[in-house]
């Protein structure tokens, strides 16, 4: 009974959703009075959406080539710290939660191919999360892919070495310092330019390597932590596991 | 300015991340970044006093474009009662948090400061998210068998609810192409109307979960049950006040209508009916207080959805409300660690908190009441005063009957824990004689 009234809900949750997204215009279309937005400090309205205000002014504001990136770190650097801070709570929380059983069991060791084959990857998959990282605001990518890529090495060679461990310690400190320098860059806007997380230090040339301001500097710290905080969660889980 | 309310959000943020370096002094460090952050949010609370709103921009963009931080009157004591009583809550139960619990503490914190004091709609789902994460975790620290029951349902309604919220502001940015809330509310009725209805309809769905507001809040009894006592006395004054908060946002600012507003209305005293009957149910103190916090949110609600047809004693009435129920709920929680009450403070503290509850002058929860009653006379809702009626006179049966059984002598309480529990009671005698809740009450708020 219980099952097929959830179907039922199901069902028409299903249906109102696509009566709703049927109607929804389509994505590319920005352009309009409608969309025109409402500064709500002064209450003055602008001659342009926020969207078309992001695809003219990213060049020139933020000196970035990508303006994916310069929208996730510059103009909502905020809610970046905040995503930041959801998969360090999640991973903290994780940490609190699992505890060691020492039981000792022996895994079975993993075949030829995929214990030497890892050994040749891992060095390419932690430059290539670097690159990801330090281009961030060049080409697609960033932190946050980086760092996954970089945890991901990780996990190739936890699950071919049954021995392997990355140092738990130094982990968590690369996690806290590298957490610490995207609060403290955004400080310093405050100290140094007049508000949290403004860019403080020259724009550059658009599209060379030094540019863009504090963006690249902050997806490295991005980096940093995701690749820490991704690296220890697969550690803890695979130190339950067995 | 000189004031920065967003250190409300970095100072907490940053020590988090600190604390796995020194985690020998992880609680002190901690403390010290709470202590800080009230001594901040009551610096910021006199200054919007007296000074009316203030904003902050982030990374110096103006609003829509970038985020901002926007502070009125109801943000200010919002985020005053979260840092207030998050410090003194940390004073009882500090001595044994490891670091880590420390960490998850002050995360869960500067979540439901960030939920209050900003003016980006998806900034604050971000907040929440925040908030949500570390409440699962701090939940399910007891670590037995009724805190991971309580847990894994708030995880699974949890992150449902989430989706639910991310939906809902995606369909505004999908009409409105943009984020900031009180740019929303200036544009709110060039947006289709299907459209408008069903991203109230999500919204009020995802945040109700972490609002407590029936049916939605089947993981409440569990997870307080399940919690150590001082988070369960986290829960009812952070992460619930936030979400109510959140609601009235949505109330107040980006949805005015008379049709929400009924929604709201009626939502508001099934959830209150349902929690003080199931209330006045229980054997468990613990699922009692649950269930009677879950009331207590139906009458914040009524009152909000109140204050958004613009009657003068509703705000007022919300206000005191919320004050009340953070006052008395995290004192009773903290208390419900010892069977009895045993010495003076805890008996000054559990008392004066039931009487804060169930409305006697002149403390805080009298006034909540009394002003809720004269607006709702205001609309002539003569069915929900009745109802109101109804629910205090269960509340104040259910709340003699735990009197009368938790009297007595026996107990083991520390003094510095005792000392704690009387200081939060001591607020609902406090905004209750105290004039700031008027004052604060009559300053507009943003998007008013």
């Amino acid at each position: 009974m219980r099952k097929y009234a959830g179907i039922a809900v199901a069902l028409l949750f299903f249906a109102f959703s696509i009566s709703i997204f049927i109607q929804l215009i389509p994505y590319d279309s920005y352009e309009g009075s409608a969309y025109h937005y409402k500064n709500p400090i002064n209450g003055s309205v602008a001659n342009e959406s926020v969207p078309s205000h992001y695809i003219k002014e990213t060049r020139n504001e933020t000196g970035a080539v990508n303006a994916v990136t310069a929208i996730v770190v510059e103009y909502r650097g905020f809610d970046t710290l905040g995503e930041v801070t959801v998969l360090f709570t999640a991973a903290t929380g994780v940490s609190f939660l699992l505890y060691q059983l020492h039981k000792k069991m022996q895994r079975r060791e993993a075949n030829l191919i995929t214990k030497e084959g890892s050994k040749i990857v891992l060095p390419f998959a932690l430059l290539t999360g670097a690159y990801i990282f330090i281009h961030g605001h060049l080409t697609p990518g960033g932190g946050f892919p980086g760092g996954s890529v970089i945890a991901s090495g990780f996990l190739l060679m936890l699950l071919a070495y049954p021995k392997f461990f990355v140092n738990e310690k130094r982990l968590s400190y690369i996690e806290s310092i590298s957490g610490s320098i995207f609060v403290i860059i955004g400080l310093l806007g405050l100290l140094l330019a007049t508000s949290f997380l403004q860019n403080f230090i020259p724009v550059g040339k658009p599209g060379h390597l030094f540019s863009a301001g504090i963006i690249p500097l902050i997806y490295i710290a991005i980096g940093f932590k995701v690749g820490s905080e991704l690296s220890s969660i697969v550690q803890k889980l695979k130190e339950v596991e067995e | 300015m000189v004031i920065h309310p967003v250190l409300l959000i970095a100072i907490p943020l940053i020590t988090a991340f600190i604390i796995p370096i020194f985690k020998k002094y992880g609680a002190a460090i901690a403390g010290g970044a709470i202590a800080f952050n009230m001594g901040y949010a009551i610096g910021i609370f006199f200054h919007v006093y007296s000074n009316g709103k203030i904003y902050e921009t982030i990374a110096g963009f103006n609003p829509p474009i970038g985020i901002f931080l926007a502070i009125d009157s109801l943000s200010a004591l919002l985020a005053l009662i979260i840092n207030l009583f998050a410090f003194i809550n940390f004073v009882a139960i500090g001595k044994e948090a490891n670091y880590k619990f420390s960490m998850l503490y002050l995360l869960a914190i500067a979540g439901s400061t960030g939920i209050v004091i900003t003016g980006d709609i998806f900034n604050m789902f971000v907040f929440f998210e925040i908030t949500a994460v570390a409440s699962y975790a701090l939940i399910a620290g007891k670590k037995d068998k009724k805190a991971l029951e309580g847990a894994i349902k708030y995880m699974v309604l949890g992150s449902i609810a989430s989706s639910f919220i991310l939906i809902g502001i995606a369909l505004i940015y999908s009409q409105l192409k943009t984020l900031n809330i009180y740019d929303i509310a200036a544009r709110i009725a060039s947006m289709d109307a299907k459209i408008k209805w069903a991203s109230f309809a999500m919204l009020l769905t995802g945040i109700g979960v972490e609002a407590e507001i029936f049916p939605l809040n089947g993981w409440v009894p569990s997870a307080y049950q399940g919690a150590s006592e001082g988070v369960a006395s986290l829960l009812s004054f952070a992460p619930s006040k936030a979400a109510i908060y959140a609601i009235a946002r949505l109330m107040l600012v980006i949805f005015p209508f008379h049709a929400t507003y009924e929604i709201a209305l009626w939502v508001g005293v099934i959830t209150l009916l349902i929690g003080e009957l199931a209330a006045f149910m229980q054997e468990d103190v613990k699922r009692m207080l649950a269930y009677s916090s879950i009331g207590q949110m139906g009458m914040i609600l009524i009152a909000f959805s109140l204050a958004s047809q613009d009657l003068k004693y509703a705000l007022i009435a919300s206000l005191f409300l919320i004050v009340s129920h953070a006052a008395s709920k995290s004192s009773l929680f903290l208390l419900s660690k010892s069977e009895k009450m045993h010495g003076m403070a805890s008996k000054y503290a559990g008392i004066v908190s039931v009487l804060s509850l169930i409305g006697m002058p002149p403390l805080a929860g009298f006034w909540g009441k009394w002003y809720l009653m004269l607006a709702a006379m205001d609309e002539k809702l003569w069915l929900v005063i009745i109802l109101i009626f109804f629910a205090g006179i269960v509340e104040t049966a259910y709340f003699a009957r735990y009197l009368h059984r938790s009297i007595g002598n026996d107990g083991e309480l520390s003094l510095r824990y005792k000392a704690t529990m009387a200081a939060m009671a001591s607020f609902a005698i406090l905004f209750g004689l105290l004039p700031l809740v008027y004052k604060i009450a009559s300053l507009p708020l943003w998007g008013g």
